[in-house]
């Protein structure tokens, strides 16, 4: 399953390392300079307005979008124009999105499987063990062999992370898992979230949804337009916010 | 004059002939599909291409050989490459030198310069987010093109597949302007032998119906099959702003 | 240009620009009478009855899957024979000039076409607007005029535009019957000056020209439609993912 972070590899190395990362959207700055270090097995929680370069920044991370100054090391790696390390890092850094995006074309047992057999060139009988196994992990080993338009939206978006699963990957990124779904769904989703948090990967989770963020969050971080404003542990996050566009922020989405 | 117009004697007679020149109808169709189709692919990558250099070629060709009519392309072929000296003294003489050589010429280019737009309309009509959803799982991107986007497109693009191929069925119909007997140009000697405006080329056209029709079936059972994900659903949906169907025949995919 | 004298060669333009007219002539009238039948067309089959459902979808079957060259062919040849049949004495005397025959081939092919556009746009009007027109008790011939056929108009531009440039890519077929257009008028310098590259790159190009000419205009006109309709430009909103 998910690999636990080795006891040999030094303990001081972060998963994540972002450092003055600058991202620009011709004149835009989307991402104006953030520094940001994720510790081994951490849950950090993202929030901010809209446009405020969340899903820029997460983004950045497995290189969906490239950075334009500024240093990210995944896992050791550092990231930089070569293909190979690109695909080095995507191999370590699952990302599950707001809409889903599952392959329509494929059973939800076939959406896991494709990665595990073209990047690792798992055989057929090995790749369906362990989606099997993974979709099991979000509930859905029932439904395996339903074509995605047949799935509610919160069954979709588990198997999406299923298929992320698949790639056993030490790191995860979610990208308002929830935002697309309707509120009865919200809950199953959070729940298999919840239960991964539990097993040890390390995860940046972009969401609102704040009782999610108390529960699993070790740390909250706070953007706006572009730079990280505030951090901190969520309860303090929550209930002491420093700055006033965190306050601001916080009195808009409650309301 | 009796109420049918045909002598069905005289049908009778014809039908071995027309059904001669029906085979080299299919032939000229069956051969331009699989060269046309071929060379679709890598035009359609370099007019696809951000590099200028590749980009500008690639459109030209598909301007020239898509807005020229085929009539114009044949007697291009046929009179005019004859004209070059070192294509006459070359080995692929052996092509340009025969009628049904330079037809083939024709229709192909005629053919490639559709579907590349015909590719190029499908593939951009694939989901953005569902590629990103590859590359995020670290897909190298040829196999990211052979697995997701091509499959993908294929669904998107088979009604401008089929509109293209059917009209290219009938647009064959004028390869005996080079002395080629195709089933057009048995028609018309019967009834330069006979004198019977309607038999001859009543018969053809019920060939060519036939022809025409066995092939949308074709297509509808592909496609049937292809979206056997969403059987009780309409058909897969298109992302809005792709006018994929081509009402005027030859379909046009270009947003 | 190896053996071309000056005057030859003006003498070959004058012979293609005379081809070209016939060629623009032949397309405009095939065009308008392909855009009044099909819209004709278009409006009567929409009627409930079986019958004229299923008389549609023959002749649009028919003309949809046979080459336009047959019909033109069958047209020429046959088309003295049909008036006689239809007109009698009378109609046996009309001698069919391929000009005629074009005209009248492509007319009907093309208004298969026209006529499925016209019925898809009809379809996908709002149900409300023949309501509303029935409620307010406007005459049928005023809300059809009026009402109905300009949205129908707007709603199948995209694909008569389709109509028009394959149309005019299926003109030079009628050469084939005798026509002496302006493919049959390069095709006669071609041979005649042994410079037949030349002649066929610059027909071919004329019709290029001529079918972006078209379709540039045919956007300007989109254009103006659209902002006829929309009331003020939406403001696009924030990007949700980006
Ligand atoms: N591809 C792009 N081209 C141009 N500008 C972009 C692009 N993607 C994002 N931006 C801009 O960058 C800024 C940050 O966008 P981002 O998507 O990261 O915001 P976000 O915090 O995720 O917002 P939301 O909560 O709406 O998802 C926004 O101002 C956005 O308009
Ligand atoms: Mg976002």
């Amino acid at each position: 399953m998910i690999p636990r972070p080795h006891a040999a590899e030094p303990a001081a190395e972060p998963a994540i390392l972002l450092a003055q990362v600058v991202k620009r959207y011709g004149a835009h700055r989307a991402l104006a300079g953030v520094d940001l270090q994720v510790r081994r097995g951490e849950k950090v929680v993202i929030c901010g307005p809209s446009g405020s370069g969340k899903s820029t920044l997460i983004r950045c991370i497995n290189a969906l979008e490239r950075h334009d100054a500024g240093r990210i090391v995944v896992n050791g790696i550092a990231l930089t124009n070569d293909e190979g390390t690109v695909q080095d890092i995507r191999q370590e850094v699952g990302m599950v999105f707001q809409h889903f995006n599952l392959f329509p074309h494929l059973t939800a047992l076939e959406n896991c499987m494709l990665a595990p057999r073209l990047n690792r060139g798992l055989s057929k009988a090995q790749a369906e063990k362990l989606a099997m196994a993974h979709l099991e992990r979000v509930h859905l080993a029932d439904q395996a062999r339903k074509y995605p338009a047949r799935l509610s939206g919160g069954q979709q978006q588990r198997v999406a992370i299923a298929r992320a699963l698949c790639m056993e990957p030490r790191i995860l990124l979610f990208d308002e898992p929830t935002s697309a779904l309707d509120p009865e769904m919200v809950k199953e989703v959070l729940g298999v979230i919840e239960e991964l948090a539990a097993s040890g990967v390390t995860m940046i989770c972009v969401t609102h949804e704040m009782g999610f963020a108390r529960r699993v969050a070790d740390r909250c971080v706070f953007m706006d337009r572009g730079e990280i404003v505030e951090e901190g542990d969520a309860a303090r996050f929550f209930e002491a916010p420093e700055s006033e566009r965190l306050r601001h922020f916080l009195a808009q989405i409650l309301r | 004059m009796n109420a049918l117009p045909i002598d069905l004697d005289l049908a009778w007679e014809s039908l071995p002939a027309l059904f001669d020149g029906l085979m080299v109808t299919v032939f000229l169709t069956a051969l331009p599909l699989i060269i046309g189709l071929a060379l679709a692919f890598p035009i359609c990558f370099a007019r696809m291409s951000p590099r200028r250099a590749l980009a500008l070629p690639a459109e030209i060709f598909v301007v020239f050989f898509r807005g020229a009519p085929l009539l114009i392309l044949l007697y291009l072929v046929y009179y005019g490459l004859g004209q070059i000296e070192a294509l006459r003294n070359g080995p692929f003489w052996i092509v340009f030198g025969s009628p049904f050589g330079c037809a083939i010429v024709a229709l192909s280019l005629n053919h490639a310069a559709y579907m590349v737009e015909v590719l190029r309309g499908s593939l951009l009509a694939v989901p953005h987010g569902i590629v990103e959803a590859s590359e995020a799982l670290g897909i190298t991107r040829r196999n990211i093109f052979l697995w997701v986007r091509m499959p993908l497109a294929l669904r998107y693009g088979l009604k401008a597949y089929q509109n293209e191929v059917v009209s290219f069925v009938k647009g064959t119909a004028i390869v005996s302007v080079v002395t080629i007997t195709d089933l057009m140009a048995v028609a018309n000697s019967i009834f330069e032998q006979t004198y019977d405006p309607f038999t001859p080329i009543l018969c053809a056209a019920a060939f060519y119906w036939a022809f025409v029709n066995l092939i949308r079936v074709g297509f509808t059972v592909w496609g049937r099959w292809l979206s056997r994900h969403n059987a009780e659903d309409a058909p897969l949906a298109i992302p809005a702003g792709q006018a994929l169907q081509g009402l005027a025949g030859r379909a046009k995919v270009t947003p | 240009m190896t053996n071309l004298s000056l005057a030859d060669l003006a003498g070959y333009l004058r012979q293609l620009g005379e081809g070209a007219l016939i060629t623009l002539e032949l397309f405009f009238a095939s065009f308008a009478l392909a855009f009044v039948l099909g819209v004709l067309i278009g409006v009567a089959t929409l009627s409930r009855s079986r019958l004229v459902r299923a008389a549609w979808r023959v002749y649009a079957s028919i003309f949809m899957g046979v080459p336009s060259l047959l019909v033109i062919f069958l047209i020429f040849y046959g088309g003295s024979a049909m008036l006689a049949a239809v007109l009698g004495e009378f109609g046996a005397r009309i001698d069919i000039s391929p000009f005629g025959a074009g005209v009248a081939a492509l007319g009907i092919v093309y208004s298969a076409y026209v006529a499925e556009l016209v019925r898809g746009a009809i379809e996908n009007l709002p149900k409300g607007q023949f309501e509303g027109a029935r409620a307010l008790a406007i005459p049928p011939f005023i809300m059809w005029g009026r009402v109905i056929l300009p949205q129908v108009m707007r709603l199948a531009l995209p694909g008569l535009v389709n109509v028009w440039s394959f149309m005019l890519k299926e003109t030079p077929l009628v050469s084939l019957a005798g026509l002496q257009d302006l493919v049959a008028a390069a095709k006669i310098a071609a041979g005649a000056t042994k410079e037949p590259f030349i002649f066929f790159v610059a027909t071919a190009l004329v019709f290029i020209a001529f079918s972006a000419a078209s379709l540039w205009l045919a956007n300007r006109l989109e254009e103006r439609l659209d902002r006829g309709q929309r009331r003020a430009p939406v403001r696009s909103p924030a990007q949700a993912e980006a």
